[in-house]
C-alpha cells in the first residue's frame, strides 16, 4: 500500500517522524541527481539537504498529480540549476586565472585522455541540454519522467537529447574518431 | 517550438557503446552512507522543523558542521536527562515503593495511549529497542558491542528522538518511558568509546533502577493491544 500520501499529509502538520521517512525512501536517489551535476560531494550534500529543506517547506502545495519522487527529482534539478550558475560563474574565474596557459599551450593530438575530453564536453553544454543528456544516457530516465520533471513535452525532451549527442559528438570528433564510428 | 527544440530536425540516434560506457563515470556519484545521511537529515530537520533547537543561529545548516548527535553534544543531553531523573525520585513524594511501572504512574488510566497514526511505527520501535536491550548482556561483553549492535542503538536512538518530537509523545506516561530510552540508548552508544565493564554496569543499574524493560514491555502490550 503506498503510504505517501499519509506521511504528506503527517509532514505538512508537522510530523518529524514522517518527514524523517519521506527522507529515508529519496535521499539516495536525490543525493545521486544532484552529485551528477555538481560532481562534488560536499556541494552535492548541500543541495540535497536544500532540496529537502526546499521540500517540505512547500509540500502543502504538492497536489498529487505526479508522484512524489518526480515533483522531488523537479525541486532538486531547480536547486542544483540555481546552484550551478553560481559556482559556474565563480569555476570559469577559477579557470580563466588558473589554467589559462596550459589549455592555450594544448593541441588535440596532446591529449589522448578522451574520456576526460568527453566530460569536459558534457560540462560545457548548455545547461538544458545537460540536464537532458545526463538524466536520460547516463542515470536512464525516461523521456516521460525528464519531460515531467523538467515540465516540458516529451518531444521537446526528445530534440534537446539529440541537440545534447550532437554536440558531444561534434566536440569529440577530433579526438574520437574511432569511438564515434 | 524553435529549431532546436523540433524532434525532427535532428539525428536522436544514440551515441556508441564506448562513448556511453564513459559517459556512465561522468561525476558517478558515491555510496551515500548512513552517517552522512543522519547528518544531512540534521542539518534539514533544524532548517525545516526548528521546534527543537532554541538557538537556530548557532546550528546553522552546513554540512560538516557540529553533529547534534556527537558525543559532545550527548554526554550533557544524558547528564541533564540523569540530573532530572534523579530529581524527580528524591524530590516528588513516592505513594508507593512498587517498581514504578507504565501502569504504576497512570492516574487515570492503565495503558499507554498512542495515537493510531503511530501505533505501527512505536510498536515496531518498542519490539526492536525491547530485543537490543535484552542482548546486551551479551552483545557488550566486555564493555564494548560490535558496530552492528551499535547502528541498531543509534538507529533507534534517532527514532527515539523523532518520537519525542512527534505528538506520539503527548502521552505522558508514554513521554516518560521515551526520555529513559534516550538516556539509555545514548549510554548504550557511547560503549566503543568507553571500553570499560564499569559502563556496562552503569547501564544495567539505569535499566535496573527505572524498571525500564518491564515498562517497554507494558507499553509494547499497550500498543499491540490497541493495533
Amino acid at each position: 500500500m503506498n503510504r505517501e500520501p499519509e506521511l504528506i499529509a503527517r509532514v505538512v502538520a508537522g510530523d518529524r517522524l514522517a518527514a524523517r521517512e519521506l527522507y529515508d525512501a529519496h535521499v539516495d536517489r536525490v543525493f545521486r541527481l544532484a552529485f551528477r551535476f555538481a560532481g562534488d560531494a560536499d556541494l552535492a550534500r548541500e543541495l540535497t539537504q536544500e532540496t529537502f529543506i526546499r521540500a517540505f517547506a512547500q509540500l502543502g502545495r504538492f497536489r498529487g498529480d505526479s508522484a512524489l519522487s518526480t515533483w522531488l527529482h523537479r525541486v532538486t534539478i531547480s536547486v542544483v540549476s540555481n546552484a550551478m550558475r553560481k559556482v559556474k560563474r565563480f569555476r570559469t574565474r577559477e579557470t580563466d586565472l588558473d589554467a589559462a596557459a596550459p589549455m592555450i599551450a594544448e593541441s588535440p593530438s596532446a591529449d589522448p585522455d578522451l574520456r576526460e575530453r568527453l566530460h569536459r564536453a558534457i560540462d560545457e553544454l548548455p545547461e538544458i541540454y545537460r540536464i537532458t543528456l545526463v538524466m536520460h544516457d547516463v542515470e536512464g530516465y525516461t523521456h516521460e519522467e525528464i519531460a515531467n520533471v523538467l515540465g516540458v513535452a516529451e518531444g521537446t525532451c526528445k530534440s534537446r537529447l539529440s541537440v545534447a549527442r550532437a554536440q558531444v559528438r561534434q566536440k569529440l570528433a577530433p579526438f574520437a574518431k574511432e569511438w564515434l564510428e | 517550438m524553435t529549431q532546436s527544440d523540433n524532434p525532427e530536425s535532428h539525428n536522436s540516434s544514440p551515441l556508441p557503446e564506448p562513448v556511453r560506457s564513459a559517459m556512465r563515470d561522468y561525476n558517478r556519484p558515491p555510496r551515500l552512507g548512513a552517517a552522512e545521511s543522519d547528518a544531512m537529515w540534521s542539518a534539514i530537520e533544524r532548517d525545516a522543523f526548528p521546534r527543537r533547537f532554541s538557538s537556530p543561529s548557532a546550528e546553522h545548516r552546513a554540512y560538516g558542521g557540529e553533529r547534534w548527535l556527537s558525543a559532545r553534544n550527548l554526554l550533557p543531553l544524558a547528564a541533564v536527562l540523569l540530573v532530572g531523573v534523579v530529581i524527580g525520585r528524591f524530590a516528588l513524594p513516592r505513594k508507593s515503593a512498587a517498581p514504578v511501572s507504565v501502569a504504576v504512574r497512570a492516574p487515570a488510566t492503565d495503558s499507554v495511549g498512542v495515537p493510531e497514526l503511530y501505533q505501527s511505527t512505536a510498536s515496531r520501535y518498542l519490539g526492536q529497542t525491547a530485543a537490543l536491550l535484552v542482548s546486551l548482556p551479551t552483545e557488550a561483553r566486555g564493555g564494548h558491542a560490535d558496530a552492528r549492535f551499535l547502528g541498531r542503538a543509534h538507529d533507534l536512538l534517532l527514532t527515539t528522538r523523532l518520537l519525542l518530537d512527534s505528538p506520539a509523545a503527548a502521552d505522558p506516561r508514554f513521554r516518560t518511558l521515551l526520555e529513559d530510552l534516550e538516556l539509555v540508548l545514548a549510554q548504550v552508544i557511547r560503549l566503543p568509546s568507553d571500553q570499560s565493564p564499569a559502563e556496562l554496569d552503569l547501564i544495567r543499574q539505569a535499566l535496573e533502577q527505572r524498571d525500564v524493560l518491564p515498562r517497554l514491555r507494558s507499553a509494547v502490550a499497550d500498543i499491540s493491544a490497541d493495533d
